[in-house]
């Protein structure tokens, strides 16, 4: 065994270096300088600290409704008076069977995904603040970037900052999530749910199902309250003129791509008016030069023939 | 609340405004067959309106009750309400009898 004598550190630099015979491991150890280690992970990697009890309904509710508002970009907000189950259901098939429909004429794959959901409007709202005034990758080094931890919870705290959406988030309430922004999925969400003369809803011949008393009643009890479109928030004009984007966002790239070419065309022009306009003067100036010169020409040559 | 003789509600509101949520709620509150027994008629506004929201309230012997937002809560109306429907329920339950 080796000897176990404790030295200190100032003992140990003042010591004079000269060529061990043998080192031990316990030695070696105490010799060598070592860097503060991290503190120890007390809690799994996928289940940080929360500051409120994780295990409650509402912490739950709070972790779905921020993670559904960062992930999706357009939201529909409607006020739900006293559905029935039937009615539920049956305004959920129409809803599905319409997107199925949207999907397969722009060729794309959201219909699954485009949902229907009952929620709580407090929750919401709780959560809406965190998405809204947390940005744990502005606001400083931290190790726990989830929206349930002590730094969300107290950046989110302040009630004196309200968020835009917060006068819609009382009563009974209903969301439609789209997860992407598609403006033809939610002309044709809009002609289901909340039909008006600019999205009219489907008539009785080309889908039948829709002129079920359930869904028809269900239509009626629902409302249009307001949109949340890429973390703007929309009234029902909004969220119908959204949905009035004619060709969804390839329509509006071309308007884009359109505008700039006009511009560009235009400046081309103009950048050209000012060679344009000299080489007029030039051949302008040419042509009378010309002109001057050849009626001479010509009586010099009939006086010839004259003479 | 008593919303057995209610006969027409008309509201009109713009719901990022604070009085329009006392007439969501009282929509909220009327049961699921409503609309077959009453005419509900409901006008969102949009959002840069400056109209104040309104709740028109007619009972089925013909009285009408304009409702002020401003001032009333959902509870506030619905005292109101039940006042002139108890009166009504009297009035029906003396002529069953």
């Amino acid at each position: 065994m080796p000897p176990r004598i404790r030295l200190r550190a100032s003992q140990l630099l003042a010591r004079p270096t000269f060529p061990l015979q043998c080192r031990y491991a316990s030695t070696a150890a105490a010799t060598t300088p070592t860097s503060t280690p991290p503190p120890p992970q007390r809690y799994p990697t996928t289940q940080p600290p929360s500051y409120k009890p994780p295990q409650f309904r509402k912490s739950q509710l709070h972790r779905t409704y921020t993670s559904l508002l960062r992930s999706t970009p357009l939201l529909l907000l409607f006020q739900h008076n006293n559905l029935k189950s039937n009615e539920w259901t049956s305004l959920r098939r129409e809803l599905a069977n319409a997107m199925r429909a949207a999907d397969a004429s722009n060729a794309t794959h959201l219909a699954d995904s485009i949902k229907l959901q009952v929620i709580r409007g407090s929750m919401f709202a709780m959560a809406l603040r965190v998405v809204e005034f947390w940005h744990p990758e502005t606001t400083g080094p931290s190790r726990l970037t989830h929206g349930l931890s002590e730094a969300a919870y107290k950046a989110a705290k302040n009630a004196q900052i309200k968020t835009e959406l917060e006068p819609l988030l009382a009563g009974p309430l209903v969301v439609l999530t789209l997860p992407a922004m598609s403006p033809e999925h939610l002309a044709v969400a809009l002609s289901i749910l909340a039909p008006s003369p600019a999205f009219p809803a489907p008539r009785r011949r080309v889908n039948p199902g829709y002129h079920e008393p359930a869904v028809l009643s269900a239509v009626q009890k629902l409302m249009l309250l307001g949109a949340r479109a890429e973390g703007r928030v929309f009234d029902t004009e909004g969220a119908r003129w959204i949905g009035g984007i004619e060709g969804g966002i390839d329509g509006l790239r071309a308007q884009v791509v359109g505008i700039l070419q006009s511009f560009a065309g235009g400046l081309a022009g103009t950048l050209e008016t000012a060679s344009k306009s000299l080489y007029f003067t030039l051949e302008g100036r040419r042509q009378v030069l010309e002109d001057e010169s050849k009626p001479e020409g010509k009586e010099e040559a009939k006086e010839e023939a004259k003479e | 609340m008593i919303t057995r003789y209610l006969a027409s509600v008309t509201t009109k509101f713009n719901p990022f405004t604070p009085g329009a949520k006392t007439a969501r709620v009282f929509l909220a509150n009327l049961p699921p067959n409503a609309r077959q027994n009453m005419q509900i008629n409901t006008t969102v506004l949009p959002r840069a309106s400056v109209e104040p929201a309104t709740l028109d309230i007619k009972f089925k012997d013909g009285k009408e009750m304009t409702i002020d937002l401003e001032k009333m809560k959902i509870n506030d109306v619905a005292v109101e309400v039940d006042r002139h429907s108890r009166m009504l329920q009297r009035q029906e339950d003396l002529s069953n009898s």
